[in-house]
């Protein structure tokens, strides 16, 4: 993550030097003066037209060129041997000298001998403090690298680790697979419970509207029958007449009468 | 035309013509990136004229033989992780030869011996 940030910062920086670069080359069709950063990509590397065979990246050397009488590359004695052996090289050295000693091609004059006093010297300079000040350059070269090495390890262990803090934190979602199924359910038991709820309520609104119609009828049939008997009994009443009165007064008596002697 | 445009179409500055960044990957001052030839060591004598005669002369070329020969020398004998001596003397005999060379006309004149047999 922090890496493709990186990446996506650093890229539009990149892209601005390489279109100042275009854009400082003018309009004579030359292509361009200072050439474009070329920063090594891993991609480049591994595209399939990069030939990494004959055309491999310059790796840096541990040690500097093999070297014999403190000057002369080993390559050259190299380049003797398949012809005259080991000690072609040196022949042909002692030989040359001597032919320009003895001509005199090789001038032997005042300045010679001072190159030779010199040679001496710092030859004996090398042997008294060389290994001394190799040591001291070569831990101060250790100390660079390693300044260099800390760096880029450090810069890998942030990386690392948070890239392990990447996936837990994935891990941590997984986790929260369960929670989201657990809280889906308790959604769904409420909306079930709203549902109800609503399902209820419209229960009880017809259940009282029908209440309401039933008690509307039943109490305009009381009503009707209410009326009814008034009405009836106010007429029996109306129609009731004192003879009919008498008539049946005696017809009660004579009712009751004839139960008494059944008794 | 600027100067700069000019020394630009003279070659200075510029990437050489057979590099190409997409084959030969990130450039490497002391390589050749054009069409190898023989190496000088396993050219036979007779061969030497005509390989003398296949060599580029112009300045250019001949700037560019230079400054590959030091980068060469420089990435072998100087950017070595560990130090040697062996650069540093070549560079007080290369120096020494060299001005012994410019010289050599006054050194001439201190010879001891008139006649050589």
């Amino acid at each position: 993550m922090l890496s493709r940030f990186a990446l996506n910062s650093s890229l539009p920086r990149v892209t601005c030097i390489r279109t100042c670069a275009v854009a400082n080359t003018g309009d004579s069709g030359v292509e361009r003066l200072i050439p474009a950063p070329t920063y090594p990509s891993k991609k480049a590397e591994q595209s399939p037209e990069r030939d990494t065979k004959n055309f491999p990246r310059v790796k840096r050397p541990d040690e500097p060129g093999k070297c014999r009488l403190f000057f002369i590359p080993e390559e050259y004695f190299q380049f003797f041997y398949p012809k005259t052996g080991v000690t072609g090289p040196y022949v042909f050295g002692a030989g040359l000298m001597t032919y320009l000693f003895s001509k005199e091609i090789m001038v032997c004059e005042h300045e010679y001998y001072a190159g030779l006093t010199f040679a001496l010297v710092i030859y004996m300079g090398i042997k008294l403090a060389g290994p001394e000040l190799q040591t001291a350059i070569n831990n101060g070269v250790k100390e660079e690298d390693d300044k260099y090495r800390n760096l880029k390890s450090n810069a890998v262990e942030v990386l690392e680790e948070s890239i392990k803090d990447e996936k837990h934190a994935q891990w941590q979602a997984q986790g929260q697979k369960l929670l989201f199924d657990a809280k889906r359910e308790n959604v769904a038991v409420q909306l079930e419970a709203a549902f109800r709820e609503r399902q209820m309520a419209v229960y009880r609104a017809v259940k009282n509207r029908l209440d309401y119609k039933l008690e509307m009828d039943n109490v305009t049939r009381r009503f009707q029958h209410h009326h009814m008997v008034n009405w009836i009994v106010s007429q029996v009443r109306k129609s009731i007449t004192p003879e009919l009165e008498k008539k049946s007064i005696n017809q009660s008596i004579q009712d009751l009468k004839n139960l008494a002697a059944r008794v | 035309m600027s100067v700069y445009d000019l020394l630009a179409k003279m070659g200075m500055g510029q990437l050489p013509e057979g590099y190409n960044k997409k084959i030969h990957g990130p450039y490497n001052p002391a390589r050749y990136y054009g069409k190898p030839d023989i190496p000088l060591g396993q050219v036979k004598i007779k061969e030497l004229g005509p390989w003398l005669a296949r060599r580029n002369k112009d300045p250019v070329s001949i700037a560019r033989l230079m400054s590959r020969g030091y980068h060469r020398w420089s990435q072998k004998y100087i950017l070595a992780r560990t130090g040697g001596l062996a650069g540093y003397t070549q560079l007080l005999v290369g120096i020494s030869l060299f001005f012994y060379t410019i010289n050599y006309c006054k050194y001439a004149n201190h010879r001891n011996y008139k006649y050589h047999w």
